[in-house]
C-alpha cells in the first residue's frame, strides 16, 4: 500500500515544496496563509485548463483550440447573463459550446484523420474571431450574485469556494484518468498508437473523448474566468494555451504522451504560479519575471531527463542480475 | 491435405489483399484445426503477416470468405476479433515500455470492479498468469525495465489472457534463448491438449518439425501448398518457398587470419566487465550467449555509443582514446546495429543517400552535398552487394529485411571500414537472403575485413564463425576454437560452466 502512496505523487511535488520555502526565506511576506490562499485560487483557472491539455498531451497530441474556447465562454456568459437569461441557462450554454468546438475538434482528428495541429489551430482562429464578434471587441462586465459566489465567495476560513470547485473537479478528472478504461486507454494510446490498435482499443473513439472533454473542460474554465472578474473579455483566454503546455510538461507528461498524469500538472501549474507570487514580492519586475521563469522550467526539465536517465541506467543494472541469478 | 472436418475451426479461401500499388495476397487459403499447430511458411514479403493480420481484424480482406467456428465472419477491428477468441503475438514487440506489465496484460481489456478499473484483480490475475508460464516475473515492474526476451514473454501471457481459441503467433522465438523457446514450446504443447488452434509463423526451419502439425508455404503473395509438417522435407520446403533450390546455408572458406585489428583489454561496462577479446583480419569471430548476457552493451560500448567505466578498446594496433562513434569509424571500424530500422537506416530515404550517411566528410570534403557522388556510391554498392532494387534513389523502406540489411552493409563498406561488428546480422530476414548475407560474409574476410558477429541463432554461430566467444553474465566465459565449435560446448558456457571444469 505504502509503495502506491509513492507511485501516485509525482516528484514535481517536490520542487513545489522546495521552491515554497525559498521564497518563505527569500521575502517578507510570502510565508502567510492569505498568499498561500491567493496562490491557490490564482491556480483555479489554470489548473482546469492544464487538465484539458494534459488529455490531448497524453495521446500524443495537443489542443490548441483551449485558450479560445476560454475567451468564447467567458463572452458568451458575460453577455446573456446582461440579456436577463437565467445563469444557469448561460453556463449550460457555454458549456454545450464547449462541448461542440470538442466534439468538431474529434470527429475531425479521429474520424476524418485530419492533423490535430490544423484542427486545433482552425477551430482556436474560429472561435477567437466568434468571441470578438460577439463581444464587439470589448470586455463585457457584469453583474450576478451565483457568478460572484462562484468567483469570489469564500468559507468561513477564507478558502474560496472556486478552490473547492477546482479542487472537486480535479478530483473527478484524477478519477477518470487512473480509475476508468477510458483513463487506462489513453495511457496505451499515448504510449504506442500501434500496441493500442493490436489491443483491440478503438483509437478514434477515445480520441473524440479526448477533445470533447477538453472542450467542457476549456468552457467550465471560460465560466469560472467570468465569474472570478465579472467580465468577458474576449482575448482573457489568449494565454491559456500556452501556460496550459508549459504546466502540462512541467508536471510530468511529456510531449510524446503515454505517461504522467494529471496530478502532475496540477502541481505543475502550481508552481508557475508560486514563481509569479514569489518573484513579484521579491521586486521583480514582470519583463524579468518571464526570462526567469523559462530558466527556472528549462532546469526543471533538464534535472528531470537526467533522472530519467540514472534511473534507466539503474533499472538496467538490475535487471541484468535478476535475469542471470 | 484432407483435414479432419469435425475439429476445423477456421477456414479462409480465396483471400485477395490490395495494397497500393501491390498485389499483397492472392486468393489464397487457410484451413485450420482445433488442438493443432498450422506453421505458415514464406520468405519475407511472402504475405504471412498479411494474411494474420486479416484473421485478426487489423487489415480488411478485398476478396475470398472467413470461416471461424462454424460462421462466416469478417472482424472489423481487433477487439471483436478478441471478443471472438482470437489472440494474437506479434512479431515487433507490442507492449507499453512506461506502463507496468500488469497494465500491458490487460491494456485494452482491463477488469473492472463496477464501473472503476479494479488494478488489484489485474495485478493478481498477471501474477497467476505469469506463474502459469512458470515466469518470476513482479507484475508491478514497467516494460522497460525488462529485457528484450522477457517483454517477448510478457506478450505471451497477455496473449494468453483471455479465453483463446484460436492463437495466432508472429515469429514468437525471434527475441527468445533457447530456455525460453523449450518453455514457449512446453506452453504450445499445454494449449494444443485444451483444443487450441495455432498459428505459427516461423523463419527457423527446425522449429517445423518440432512444434508443427501442418506446414502452409506462400510465396509472393500466393499459397503454394500445405504439407505435413511431420513428414515434410526440409529441402523441399526450402524449394517450394523460394521457389529455387539454394545450396548449402553456412558455405565458409577458411583464410589464414593476418594482423590482430580489434582488441580489447578489461573492457568494463553497463553491463559486461573485464573483456578481454581479439579479431583478426580475414576471420569471423562469433560471440554467443544468452539474451542479457552483455553481449550488444558490449558491442555498443566498444563503438563509443554506451560509456566504458575501464580497460581500453584498440583498433589497427592503436589504443583509442575517449572513445566516439565518429573516431571509431575514422579508425576503420562499423557497427551494424541489432535493429536496423530504427538505429541503422533511415527508412524514408532513398538507397543512396542511406549508403553515403555515414560518409559524408569523405564524400563531401567541401561541406555541400551534392547528388553526382552520391548516385555514383548508390550505384556502386548496388552492384556489388546485389541489392534488388530498380535503382538506387528508391526508399529503403521499401526494401525486404535483407535488402535492407544489405544496405547497411553498403553504409559501413562505403566509409572505407576494415572491421565490422555485426549485431545479429540476419534477425527477420529470409533463407534465402540470409544464404547471400553469408556469402557476403564470407567474401569480405576473403579481402581481409574482420567481422565480430553477435548472434542468438546458434546454427548460425556455427556455421559461420571461424572462433567464438561465449559471454555469460557480463564475462567472458568461454572461447572456442575452430574445430571445437559445437552446441553442447556453446552452451556449457553460455549458462556459466567452465571449460573443463578444473579453470575455474
Amino acid at each position: 500500500m505504502k509503495r502506491k502512496f509513492k507511485l501516485a505523487i509525482p516528484g514535481i511535488a517536490l520542487f513545489d515544496i522546495l521552491l515554497y520555502i525559498f521564497f518563505s526565506f527569500a521575502t517578507e511576506n510570502f510565508f502567510s496563509s492569505y498568499n498561500t490562499i491567493l496562490i491557490l485560487r490564482n491556480s483555479c483557472t489554470l489548473v482546469i485548463a492544464s487538465l484539458a491539455m494534459t488529455m490531448a498531451i497524453m495521446v500524443s497530441q495537443i489542443d490548441m483550440s483551449i485558450g479560445s474556447v476560454i475567451s468564447t465562454a467567458a463572452v458568451m456568459v458575460a453577455l446573456m447573463v446582461n440579456k436577463g437569461i437565467p445563469v444557469i441557462v448561460a453556463i449550460i450554454a457555454a458549456v454545450a459550446m464547449g462541448a461542440a468546438v470538442g466534439a468538431v475538434n474529434g470527429i475531425l482528428i479521429a474520424k476524418f484523420k485530419f492533423d490535430f495541429w490544423v484542427v486545433t489551430f482552425s477551430t482556436m482562429s474560429i472561435m477567437a474571431g466568434i468571441a470578438l464578434v460577439i463581444s464587439g471587441g470589448e470586455t463585457i462586465g457584469f453583474q450576478n450574485e451565483f457568478l460572484d459566489w462562484v468567483g469570489n465567495g469564500t468559507l468561513p476560513g477564507g478558502i474560496y469556494w472556486v478552490i473547492i470547485i477546482t479542487a472537486l473537479i480535479t478530483a473527478f478528472m484524477i478519477w477518470v484518468e487512473r480509475k476508468t478504461n477510458f483513463g487506462y486507454n489513453m495511457f496505451s494510446i499515448g504510449g504506442s498508437e500501434v500496441v493500442a490498435k493490436n489491443s483491440g482499443i478503438n483509437v478514434p473513439l477515445n480520441r473524440f473523448k479526448v477533445y470533447l472533454f477538453s472542450g467542457i473542460l476549456s468552457a467550465i474554465t471560460g465560466v469560472i474566468v467570468a465569474s472570478m472578474t465579472a467580465a468577458g473579455g474576449p482575448t482573457v483566454g489568449s494565454e491559456y494555451g500556452f501556460n496550459a503546455m508549459a504546466a502540462v510538461v512541467i508536471g510530468g507528461t511529456p510531449f510524446v504522451g503515454g505517461k504522467g498524469g494529471m496530478l502532475g500538472t496540477v502541481f505543475g501549474t502550481i508552481l508557475l504560479k508560486i514563481l509569479a507570487s514569489g518573484l513579484s514580492m521579491m521586486g521583480i519586475e514582470p519583463t524579468w519575471q518571464k526570462a526567469i521563469t523559462g530558466v527556472i522550467i528549462a532546469s526543471l526539465i533538464i534535472i528531470d531527463v537526467l533522472n530519467e536517465k540514472r534511473k534507466v541506467k539503474n533499472g538496467l543494472r538490475r535487471v541484468y542480475h535478476d535475469v542471470e541469478k | 491435405m484432407k483435414y479432419n472436418e469435425d475439429r476445423v475451426i477456421l477456414r479462409m479461401s480465396g483471400i485477395t489483399k490490395r495494397f497500393p500499388g501491390t498485389l499483397a495476397l492472392d486468393n489464397v487459403q487457410l484451413v485450420c484445426e482445433k488442438g493443432s499447430v498450422h506453421v505458415l511458411l514464406g520468405e519475407n514479403g511472402a504475405g504471412k503477416s498479411t494474411l494474420v493480420k486479416i484473421i485478426s481484424g487489423l487489415y480488411s480482406k478485398d476478396e475470398g470468405t472467413e470461416w471461424y467456428d462454424g460462421k462466416e465472419v469478417n472482424f472489423a477491428n481487433v477487439g471483436e476479433s478478441m471478443d471472438a477468441g482470437i489472440g494474437m503475438i506479434h512479431q515487433e514487440l507490442s507492449l507499453l515500455p512506461e506502463r507496468s506489465i500488469a497494465q500491458n496484460i490487460f491494456a485494452g481489456r482491463e477488469l473492472k470492479n463496477g464501473i472503476m478499473v479494479d488494478n488489484k484483480a489485474m495485478v493478481k490475475k498477471s501474477k497467476e498468469l505469469l506463474d502459469r508460464l512458470g515466469l518470476d516475473y513482479n507484475p508491478n515492474t514497467l516494460i522497460k525495465e525488462l529485457s528484450i526476451a522477457q517483454q517477448q514473454m510478457v506478450e505471451v501471457a497477455k496473449a494468453l489472457s483471455h479465453d483463446v481459441k484460436l492463437l495466432i503467433m508472429d515469429e514468437p522465438t525471434s527475441s527468445l534463448t533457447s530456455k525460453e523457446i523449450a518453455k514457449l514450446f512446453e506452453i504450445i504443447d499445454r494449449l494444443k491438449q485444451q483444443d487450441v488452434a495455432i498459428i505459427y509463423i516461423s523463419h527457423r526451419m527446425e522449429e517445423i518439425k518440432q512444434v508443427g502439425d501442418y506446414v502452409t508455404v506462400m510465396r509472393d503473395g500466393q499459397y503454394i501448398d500445405t504439407l505435413d509438417a511431420k513428414t515434410a522435407g526440409m529441402d523441399e520446403l526450402i524449394a517450394l518457398m523460394v521457389g529455387r533450390k539454394i545450396g548449402n546455408l553456412y558455405n565458409r572458406t577458411y583464410h589464414e587470419p593476418g594482423e590482430i585489428i580489434f582488441e580489447t583489454k578489461d573492457l568494463t561496462g553497463l553491463r559486461f566487465r573485464n573483456v578481454n577479446i581479439h579479431v583478426r583480419a580475414g576471420e569471423v569471430v562469433g560471440l554467443s550467449g544468452l539474451v542479457g548476457a552483455g553481449r550488444t552493451e558490449l558491442a555498443k560500448a566498444a563503438f563509443g555509443f554506451d560509456p566504458v567505466e575501464k580497460g581500453t578498446v584498440s583498433l589497427f594496433g592503436k589504443t583509442m582514446r575517449h572513445l566516439s562513434p565518429s573516431k571509431c569509424i575514422k579508425a576503420g571500424m562499423g557497427y551494424l546495429s541489432e535493429d536496423r530500422k530504427t538505429e541503422g537506416l533511415l527508412l524514408p530515404m532513398s538507397i543512396e543517400e542511406n549508403i553515403v550517411e555515414a560518409s559524408l566528410g569523405k564524400f563531401f570534403p567541401n561541406g555541400f552535398l551534392s547528388r553526382g557522388p552520391e548516385k555514383e556510391q548508390g550505384k556502386k554498392y548496388v552492384e556489388e552487394l546485389n541489392i534488388a532494387t530498380p535503382d538506387s534513389s528508391k526508399a529503403v523502406g521499401e526494401l525486404s529485411g535483407g535488402n535492407q540489411q544489405k544496405v547497411v552493409i553498403g553504409k559501413w563498406l562505403a566509409t572505407g571500414c576494415k572491421f565490422l561488428i555485426m549485431d545479429e546480422p540476419t534477425r527477420g530476414i529470409d533463407v534465402g537472403a540470409k544464404s547471400e548475407i553469408y556469402k557476403l560474409m564470407d567474401d569480405l574476410v576473403a579481402q581481409g575485413y574482420g567481422i565480430l558477429m553477435i548472434s542468438s541463432d546458434m546454427q548460425e554461430i556455427i556455421g559461420v564463425s571461424d572462433r567464438v566467444y561465449v559471454m555469460f553474465d557480463g564475462e567472458v566465459s568461454g572461447e572456442l576454437e575452430r574445430g571445437e565449435i559445437e552446441q553442447q560446448a556453446i552452451m556449457r558456457f553460455a549458462v556459466g560452466g567452465k571449460r573443463g571444469g578444473n579453470e575455474a
